[in-house]
Parts: structure tokens; C-alpha cells; sequence
């Protein structure tokens, strides 16, 4: 699902690499130590001698000072290389997505080259594959940590900073992340997805994300808009194309392309989102968005329309 | 005068008033520590339990046995204890208890001050757990980061006594550190000079300087939040211009060293132990002092390690990537000298042996996981997963508790006079060392798949179910083993065979008197030639003492710091009530700030009152 | 086993000052509070470098007359401190009631000072991490003035009613070292606070 050892870049590549030979090093180290002081305790046994010192000096050199010594640097000069690339920009983003930190979801806003903001949506960014993405990390609330493991180390979103991180995906395919910096009760199910695909899809995504919401068609969708509109919903969710501007939830404009529901705790199906709508508490405890009590013609009516919303 | 008779005027001297009352009077250093003991050991337990609680929810996924508020409470009550409540206090209570009776004086410097920090940490512990009982525990984790803990998002109590146990555990790890410090220095038996000291005495003195310079950096942080959650100050509130990460850096710079403070004084148990059971000197004793000199100071250049995710520039990080991956060195040359040590000796592998074989292996592993996540771009991974949550206690078990227990069987025949049972240590040990391995172990592989500190639940897609249910079958065994230990414990007590003054023939001065000490500790303070003195004396029929210190007064001989030759003579107080009057008052005033500021000035002046009942010479004025 | 007695403790006086471990507790103390200064100044700094203007735009640094009256009645006082001592070594109670009870006064009049004058900082302390910091700096300080006063005020009641001797002083000589340092300390603070939003 989501794993260092299974990398999908390069960077988390090197990342893994460095950890199977920290891990065979380490293996050797920990089999040698408790070998020697197995030879220690046995050799007594045979009656006490006393410890002749030059051995055990170097001994002790050689196992306490210069093999800690040649390890550490090695660990050292090769993590500044792995570090390096990791944290350098030399070059141009293909793409550059702004994602805010929320309780307890991601705002994910896509800009064009002139750093204005064409689609914002939640929970899941899409990466054309092999093309470098900057990340622009944000928070305006709690500290949150931005981690998809497949791709890259985490960074942390703390307010009253920007922080950059770069993936650059090598395959196609879709990787979870998930919040790695406690950040309060639903930390937990605080995830998202990280969708790569091939740079056309990816483009043809962008831009359906980047047009206003669809028009609700049937009399059933159009009624769920007025529900929408006229309930509690337009308070704290925006869909682009209408008069519900709140800021506080996820933008909805495009709700119906996502995969997933809640910062990626449960598949977007009409079933789920209904759950989601009428009780959100007993899906995410704690979660700040408040339960909607609809008459069930209006629920489904509503229904109806957010799943126009593609 | 008879020998006999001026014991007794020693005994009526140095005795403790009787009675629950009395119990409120006491200050001599062996009360004051095996409370701090006894109090850490019960807090440990109840923490432990809550450990046990998370295992049980995290077992599969989506269980609703704790819900997220609850969860969070408990988890950051379980992290804050072990490091607050249990780990610190543990450590300085054995070093309150050994210390003097190691470097052969009747006393530490401040018997009172000793006696006000033990009342100030049980309060403010007990406090502490009385809060997650009524449902108000912080739940912003041990390390409180802000802007969670600050006024907006924990608007709540909780956050509230965090600040206030902080506060509390910091006046109480403080007066320790300086009398430690000032005990070590300057009372030590004549003779006894620095290059003489018990490696464990010198651990606690390491300790003691590391309390001091890192202490004061969560004092400064702590009281910032105060301020920030009581006076709306904005120190860490972006918005109007304050730092979330200068909670992070202050948190850190006193955190970091505090897992050194907590280790230290183990090493040191280690290297007083494995010399008792090998019958001979430990190997290298200016290598291990070194050592722990080099660990104390390395350890004030390592916070930012807990910071690589924050943004901070990549050349100043590597830095402290080096010189955390320094600290292997201090602790390689020590686990080589200890085995070493043991090259060729006829080991007796009683229990306390036994917890030192097991921290060879236990905490090995959890070191070179250390040097893991020192590395930037792992720790980029790994940071703030279970992997960290493995290794930390892999080391933090390994290389402080396991020594701990080794140091509880080993002291036990001291302090109550009778063994505990080898049996059930065996037991203890082995239900202890499979516990930690199959507790911790799977975490590693949690990390790197990917699964994340501090979520109460997780999605059954994650994958994560299987290794987490056996890391909760762990932690079964691991806590089967502490209760049997803690059974051998109460049993012993009562059924143990006597242990005599030095059942194992131990070559420190604490062994050089009755189990348990008498009010006096030793009846004459003796004067010592070697590292060995116990061993120095045996076959003789005689040894060397102070005379000249009056029996009917409490009278601490006053030696030079490096080479511990008799300088002068210091009156100790008498027992007295002021060190918990006052020690209630500054709770007051304290726990008062929740409520409102004012309090903060009404306690300013109760303390002082009480500080004015507690030092006023009562008459007859002393003449001579 | 029997013990021998090969040093003689008899003779060795009960009454030491600088050598008592009690001097020592005091160093510690003192070591204590001057770490936190140290974290106290450098949290200042770490403010100071991460804002975008120091002090922030629109607040002037804090004034420099009364601060800077301060830093003399501090050095007097304790100098008063000193004096008090030197008395009390020549066997003069009434030169240590004198000197402490000046000292004492002095004190009270920086206290009294800095509380009329608290508009002085220019900035309120719930205005931004400048003023918070300025503020709890300040306060630091002040607490522990007023700590000094009423530690010494007993010591002056006690010399007063004649407790304290040549020999019997330890209470004067670990007060003033204190004091030393409560005075003291306020001339980094007063650096710090006063003069680098002005220089830098």
C-alpha cells in the first residue's frame, strides 16, 4: 500500500538502498558483538584468567573507535550525497501544486507557469510520470508532515513557512500517503493519494480539474444543487460554477473524479458518500465536518448532483 | 565511652521520627530514595498499563476499543510518564540511595531540599494521573509541539497540566541534580579521590551536570506556553509573528540530552555490576569515564536530528547527522570494555548478570538503529514512524531498563536486607528479553511499511493488522515479566534469605555496611586507598577510619573536590515538616495558574513564607 | 573487623563560609538560572533573526533612562551587598544591618521604578513574539529582584536581632553571592533588550 522499501523514484530508490546496507552492516555488527561476548562468558568457564591488556586494548580500539568510526563516516558522506539530491533544485518543475495542510485533510491547488492558481481539489494529486513536480507545502493550522513513502521522505508543513519537496515519479500508478506529524484527533485518517500517470492523461486531467463544475442535467440533479445551495453545504464547500464559495472544506467542484472520500479513508461510491454526508462522526471521529440530517428524497436528490461532479 | 553506648547516641542522632506524622519530617537520603524508587516503580506500572491499553486497540485494524480522544490522552500520558515520571526519577532515586553509601558519607549536602523534591514529583505525578482519570489529560503527545498545544487548538485543560507536571518534574530533577552534584564533590570519604570514584558515581555526577545545563531549556519552553495559553503572548503563534519551531529547538535541546540523563546512570549500574560478578576490576575504568564524559557532552549537539523534517537548511543538518552518528564511538569503546571485562572471567551468572547479557543484545541493536535514523534521508523516511517507536525502545529498554532491573536485583539484598529469588528472576528475564524482541521488532518493518506514530486505527488495506497483532502478544509477555519481578519484589520482602552486608562480594563502600544501612549509613567513615576498598580490606582485621565527628549532632565530613582530603565539617539539619508544607504551597500556586495568574503570586509569597520557617535558626544559636 | 581512626575530624572548624556545601548549592543554583538567561537570550536572537524587522515596524526600542538609572542602583546595591560583608568580618553587626537593609532599599526602588515604568518597553506583551519576548525577559528579571529583596530582608531582620557573627555567616555569604548574580545578570539583559534593536 504504501512503503519505503518499494520505491517508485528515484530518490526513494536511493533512500531504500541505503537502508539494505545500513541493515546488512548493522546485521554484521550486532552477530559479531554478541558472538564475541559469547566467547567471553564461555572461556571462563573454564576457571578465570585475567584479561591480558594489550588484546583487549585493541580490542577495544578496533571494535569501539575505529569501526564505529569507518561506519559513521561511511553513513555520513553517503546520506550528504543521497541528502543532496534530495533537497537540491537545479532544475524547472514541470508542475507545481501548492498543498495546504488542514484538519484533517490536503488542499491541493495546481498553478499554471504564471503562479496563478487553476484548480484546487483534495486528497489526491496527480503527477505526470518521470517529468520533476515541486511541492509547496503549506499549513495555516497545526504542523502536519507530507509523506508518501513510495516516492519520497516526508517534509513538514508548519505554519508561517513554506517547505519544498520534489517527487519525481519513475512508474505509473497510484501511491497513498498519509500525515506523518501528530496533529490532533484524526491524524489517523489524515491520507491522501498520489495518482502518476502519463503526461497526456495527466494534462487532460488538469484540465477538467482547471473548468467549472457541470450543470446538473435531470430535474433530480438540479433539485440536489438547490439542496446544496440552500442547506448548510455552501457554508464551508465550494463548487466552482455556483454561489457556494466556503473555504473551510474541500473544494467539491470535481468531487466525483476523486477516488476517495474523507482524506482517502473511504472509496468515493455513492453508498459511502451518502454515509459520509448524513454521519460523519461514526466514519472519522472527530472530524470537524458536522452531520447533515436530510430528508431521504433530498439526500439522494443531492446525491444525484455531487455525482454529476466529474 | 563505650563503643556500644556512642552507637546508640548515632542511631537516636541520624533516626527518622516514627509515625505517619513522622512520615511528613523524614529527610534522610535513603527514605528520600527508596521513595523516589518506590514512586517511579508505581508510576512505570501505571504507565506500562496504558502501554498495554494502545497494544490492545492497535492489535487489528478499525478497533473501536479507544476511541481517537481517548487514544491520544493515553498516549501522550504513557510517553510522558515514562520520561517524566518513571525514567528521570528512577534513576536519580538510586542515585540518591547508592551515592552517599558508595562514597561513604551519612548524608547528601541538603537533606531538606532532597526531601521538597521528592514531595514536588509526587504531587505533580500524581496530579498528572489523576487527570487522565477524569478525562482531562493533554493529548498533544510527550513532546507537545505547538500550535496543536497552544491555546486555540488544546483549548482544554490538558496542554495545562502538561506545562505544570513539566514544571514540577523540573524543580524536582533540579534539586537532585545540585545536591548530587555537590555530594559528589564534596563529601566524599577521605581518600576517595575523583580517579577512585564508582563508575556509577560518576555516571550520577554526569547525569547531574547534564540535568543542569539541559533542564533549563524546557523550563524556558514550558513557561513560554504558559504564557502564550495564560497572558496571550504570541511566542509560537505564526500568525502574529511567533515560531513553532522555537518550541522545537528549546524541546529539543533539553530532549535530547534527557535520553542521554536516563542512560548514563545505567551504563554506570553496568559497570559496577559485571566487576561483582567477575571478581576483578572493570577493564579500562579511564576509558568508561571518558566515555561517559564524551556521551554527556555529545549529547548537547544533537537536537536538530530530531528536526530534519522541518525544513531546516541541509548543510546545517549534516552537522548534526555527524555528530549523532559520533555518539557510536563512546558507546562501542564502553560495550568493548565490558566484554573485556568479562574475557576469560569466571562469570557467575546470577540475575542481575543475566539483564546485562540481555542488554548487550537488546540495546546493540537498538544503537545501530540510532545510527539509522541519524542518517538524513532514512530519517526523512522513517521519522515519526513506528520504526522510531521500535528503536527507541529498543534503546531505551535495552540500554536503560534492562541495566535498571539488573541494578534492582543486584541493590535489593542492600536496601531490604534479604534476596530476591533467582528463580523467578530467571523467569522475570526471559518472559522480559522474548517480550521486547517480539514487541518491538515487527515495528521496524511497521515504519517501513509505512505506517505512522500516534494513529489510534488504521485501514485494513494498510496490511498492517498481522504484525501488529503480534507486537500486542509482546507486550503481554513483556508485562507478565515485569509483574514477576515485581512479585519476587513483595515476596522477597518477607522470604527472602537474609543477605547479610555483602552477599556478593562486592568491592564498593555501600557493601561495607549492615543490610539494610543503618540511620548512619556507616558507623565510622572509612578511609579508602583504592577503586576496590571492600576487597582491599578483606583478610585484614582491621580498616581505616575517621574519628572525631560528634555522634549527638549530624556532622558530614567536608573533603576537596579532586583529591577528597578533609577540609572542614558540615551540621546537617534535623528532620522537619517545612520541605512538604512547602512543597504543598508551591503546588498550590502552580497548579493554581490553570485557574487564574494571581495564583502565581500568592504561591510566590507561601513559598517564601515557608522557606522562612524552613531555614530561621531556631535557638539555642550554635556556638561551636 | 575493627575500625582505626587515622584521621582526626575534631579539629576541623563547623563553621566554614566559602568552603560549606551550602556555597556550592548556591553556585548550582546559580548555574541553573544562568542557563536559562542563556535560552531566555537565545530565544531573543532566534525571534530577532526569523522576523521580518526588529523591532517590528511602527514600535520604537524600549526607552533608556530608567533602565539605564537601573543598572547603577543595581551596581550600588550591590555593592551595599559587599559592604554589608566586609562589616560583618570586621565583627560589625550593625555595618551588615545597615549594608543589607541598603541593599533591600535599592532593590525596592529598581522594583518600584520599573513598575511605574513598564510603558518604557513600547510595546505590550500580547503584541507579536517582539513584545513577548521583551516582556518575559523583563519579568524574568523582576521576579527575581523581588526574590532577592525578600531573602535578604530576612537576613537583615536576623542581623538585626544579632544571629549572625564573623563565624557564624553563612547566611550572608550565600546570600550575597546570589545577590551578585541577581545584580549582575540584569547588565546582558539590559544589552540585549536596550541597545541591539538599536545597533544592529
Amino acid at each position: 500500500m504504501q512503503s519505503a522499501l518499494d520505491p517508485a523514484s528515484t530518490d526513494a530508490a536511493r533512500i531504500a538502498e541505503l537502508w539494505w546496507w545500513m541493515l546488512a552492516v548493522s546485521t554484521a555488527v550486532v552477530v559479531a558483538v554478541l558472538a564475541l561476548l559469547a566467547v567471553a562468558l564461555w572461556r571462563g568457564r573454564r576457571g578465570g584468567q585475567p584479561t591480558s591488556p594489550r588484546p583487549a586494548w585493541s580490542m577495544v580500539l578496533v571494535g569501539g573507535v575505529a569501526a564505529p568510526l569507518v561506519a559513521s563516516v561511511a553513513v555520513v558522506v553517503h546520506s550528504i550525497q543521497i541528502g543532496h539530491a534530495i533537497v537540491a533544485a537545479p532544475r524547472e518543475p514541470a508542475v507545481t501544486v501548492d498543498v495546504i495542510g488542514r484538519r484533517w485533510w490536503w488542499e491541493v491547488r495546481y498553478q499554471d507557469d504564471g503562479g496563478r492558481t487553476i484548480a484546487t481539489t483534495a486528497n489526491e494529486i496527480h503527477l505526470p510520470v518521470g517529468r520533476p513536480a515541486l511541492l509547496r507545502l503549506h499549513s495555516d493550522n497545526v504542523i502536519h508532515s507530507f509523506w508518501v513513502p513510495n516516492l519520497q521522505g516526508k517534509a513538514d508543513m508548519v505554519p508561517g513557512q513554506v517547505n519544498d519537496l520534489w517527487l519525481e515519479p519513475r512508474q505509473t500508478g497510484i501511491f497513498r500517503g498519509q500525515c506523518a506529524e501528530f496533529c490532533g484527533t484524526q491524524h489517523a485518517f489524515m491520507a491522501f493519494v498520489v495518482v502518476v500517470e502519463p503526461e497526456d492523461d495527466f494534462r487532460a486531467w488538469l484540465r477538467r480539474e482547471a473548468a467549472p463544475a457541470a450543470s446538473p442535467e435531470s430535474p433530480l440533479e438540479a433539485r440536489g444543487r438547490d439542496v446544496f445551495l440552500a442547506g448548510s453545504c455552501r457554508a464551508c464547500h465550494t463548487i466552482r460554477g455556483t454561489t457556494a464559495t466556503g473555504r473551510t472544506g474541500p473544494d467539491l467542484t470535481h468531487l466525483a473524479s476523486r477516488r476517495t472520500l474523507a482524506a482517502a479513508t473511504i472509496p468515493n461510491t455513492v453508498g459511502h458518500l451518502g454515509g459520509w454526508i448524513a454521519d460523519p462522526q461514526s466514519v472519522k471521529p472527530g472530524a470537524l465536518m458536522p452531520p447533515t440530517p436530510l430528508p431521504p428524497e433530498d439526500l439522494r436528490a443531492l446525491l444525484a448532483y455531487l455525482r454529476t461532479l466529474r | 565511652m563505650p563503643p556500644d553506648a556512642s552507637r546508640d547516641i548515632l542511631y537516636e542522632t541520624w533516626q527518622s521520627p516514627p509515625g505517619f506524622l513522622g512520615w511528613f519530617t523524614h529527610v534522610n537520603q535513603r527514605m528520600i530514595g527508596k521513595r523516589f524508587i518506590i514512586t517511579a516503580f508505581a508510576f512505570f506500572l501505571m504507565a506500562g498499563v496504558l502501554g498495554i491499553l494502545m497494544r490492545v486497540q492497535l492489535s487489528f485494524p478499525q478497533n473501536d476499543f479507544l476511541g481517537p480522544d481517548l487514544y491520544n490522552q493515553i498516549f501522550t500520558v504513557h510517553g510522558t510518564a515514562m520520561m517524566f515520571l518513571f525514567a528521570i526519577p528512577v534513576m536519580e532515586g538510586f542515585a540518591i540511595y547508592l551515592v552517599p553509601l558508595m562514597i561513604g558519607t551519612r548524608d547528601m549536602a541538603f537533606p531538606r531540599l532532597n526531601a521538597f523534591g521528592y514531595y514536588v514529583y509526587l504531587i505533580g505525578g500524581v496530579t498528572f494521573f489523576a487527570s487522565l482519570l477524569f478525562g482531562v489529560a493533554p493529548d498533544t503527545g510527550w513532546f507537545n509541539y505547538v500550535p496543536l498545544a497552544g491555546k486555540e487548538y488544546s483549548p482544554g485543560l490538558g496542554v495545562g497540566i502538561w506545562t505544570t507536571m513539566i514544571t514540577f518534574i523540573e524543580v524536582s530533577a533540579l534539586t537532585a541534580a545540585v545536591e548530587l552534584i555537590v555530594t559528589i564533590l564534596k563529601l566524599r570519604a577521605p581518600g576517595m579521590a575523583l580517579n577512585r570514584m564508582p563508575l556509577f558515581v560518576w555516571a550520577a555526577l554526569i547525569m547531574a551536570f547534564m540535568i543542569v545545563f539541559a533542564m533549563p531549556s524546557v523550563i524556558v519552553s514550558s513557561s513560554l506556553l504558559i504564557l502564550d495559553r495564560v497572558l496571550d503572548t504570541h511566542f509560537f503563534v505564526a500568525s502574529a509573528g511567533g515560531e513553532p519551531l522555537l518550541w522545537q529547538h528549546l524541546f529539543w535541546f533539553f530532549g535530547h540530552p534527557e535520553v542521554y540523563i536516563i542512560f548514563l546512570p545505567a551504563l554506570g549500574m553496568i559497570s559496577t555490576i559485571i566487576p561483582t560478578f567477575t571478581q576483578r576490576p572493570v577493564f579500562g575504568y579511564t576509558a568508561l569515564v571518558l566515555s561517559l564524559v564524551a556521551t554527556g557532552f555529545i549529547s548537547f549537539g544533537l537536537w536538530v536530528h530530531h528536526m530534519f523534517t522541518t525544513g531546516l537548511p541541509h548543510l546545517g543538518m549534516s552537522f548534526f547527522m555527524a555528530a549523532s552518528t559520533l555518539i557510536a564511538i563512546p558507546s562501542g569503546v564502553q560495550i568493548f570494555c565490558w566484554i573485556a571485562s568479562l574475557w576469560g572471567a569466571k562469570v557467575s551468572l546470577k540475575t542481575p548478570m543475566l539483564f546485562i547479557v540481555g542488554f548487550f543484545a537488546v540495546f546493540v541493536m537498538g544503537g545501530l538503529t540510532g545510527v539509522m535514523v541519524a542518517s538524513i534521508p532514512f530519517d526523512l523516511q522513517v521519522h515519526d514512524t513506528y520504526f522510531v517507536v521500535a528503536h527507541f525502545h529498543y534503546v531505551i529498554i535495552g540500554g536503560s531498563v534492562f541495566p535498571l532491573i539488573a541494578g534492582l536485583y543486584y541493590w535489593y539484598p542492600k536496601v531490604m536486607g534479604r534476596m530476591m529469588s533467582e528463580r523467578l528472576g530467571w523467569v522475570s528475564f526471559w518472559l522480559i528479553f522474548l517480550g521486547v524482541n517480539i514487541t518491538f521488532f515487527p515495528m521496524h518493518e511497521l515504519g517501513l511499511d509505512g505506517m505512522p506514530r500516534r494513529v489510534y486505527t488504521y485501514l485494513s488495506e494498510m496490511g498492517w493488522g498481522p504484525m501488529n497483532m503480534v507486537a500486542t502478544a509482546g507486550a503481554a509477555l513483556l508485562s507478565a515479566g515485569f509483574f514477576v519481578t515485581l512479585a519476587n519484589a513483595l515476596w522477597s520482602m518477607k522470604h527472602g534469605a537474609p543477605a547479610g552486608d555483602n552477599p556478593w562480594g562486592a568491592a564498593t563502600l555501600e557493601w561495607a555496611t549492615t543490610s539494610p544501612p543503618q540511620p548512619y549509613n556507616h558507623r565510622n567513615i572509612p578511609v579508602v586507598h583504592s577503586r576496590t576498598p571492600v576487597w582491599d580490606w578483606r583478610g585484614r582485621d582491621e580498616r581505616p577510619v575517621v574519628g572525631g565527628l560528634r555522634e549527638d549532632r549530624r556532622e558530614l565530613l567536608v573533603t576537596s573536590v579532586l583529591d577528597a582530603e578533609p577540609m572542614v565539617v558540615q551540621v546537617a539539619p534535623k528532620p522537619t515538616p517545612w520541605p512538604f508544607v512547602s512543597a504543598v504551597v508551591a503546588s498550590l500556586g502552580f497548579i493554581g495558574i490553570l485557574i487564574h495568574p494571581i495564583f502565581f503570586v500568592i504561591g510566590f509569597f507561601l513559598v517564601f513564607f515557608t522557606y522562612v520557617g524552613w531555614f530561621w535558626p531556631r535557638r539555642p544559636w550554635r556556638e561551636d | 573487623m575493627r575500625d582505626v581512626p587515622v584521621i582526626d575530624a575534631s579539629g576541623l572548624t563547623r563553621f566554614a563560609h566559602r568552603r560549606h556545601p551550602l556555597w556550592w548549592g548556591i553556585i548550582g543554583l546559580v548555574t541553573i538560572e544562568m542557563s536559562v538567561t542563556a535560552n531566555l537570550i537565545a530565544s531573543y536572537f532566534y525571534l530577532a533573526a526569523r522576523a521580518p524587522a526588529w523591532p517590528p515596524q511602527g514600535v520604537a526600542p524600549p526607552d533608556l533612562l530608567w533602565a539605564s538609572i537601573n543598572v547603577v542602583l543595581l551596581l550600588c546595591s550591590a555593592f551595599t551587598m559587599w559592604w554589608a560583608g566586609w562589616g560583618i568580618n570586621r565583627h560589625s553587626q550593625s555595618i551588615l544591618t545597615l549594608g543589607t537593609g541598603l541593599s533591600v532599599l535599592l532593590a525596592s526602588v529598581v522594583l518600584v521604578l520599573r513598575w511605574i515604568n513598564f510603558t518604557d518597553l513600547n510595546v505590550q506583551w500580547n503584541d507579536g513574539a517582539y513584545g513577548a519576548i521583551v516582556w518575559a525577559i523583563t519579568g524574568f528579571h523582576f521576579i527575581h529582584v523581588a526574590s532577592a529583596i525578600v531573602g535578604t530582608a530576612v537576613v537583615t531582620l536576623l542581623s538585626w536581632r544579632g544571629y549572625f557573627t564573623k563565624q557564624r555567616q553563612l547566611g550572608v555569604v550565600v546570600d550575597t553571592l546570589y545577590w551578585y548574580f541577581v545584580a549582575g545578570i540584569w547588565i546582558p539583559f539590559y544589552l540585549v533588550l536596550y541597545w541591539t534593536p538599536r545597533l544592529v
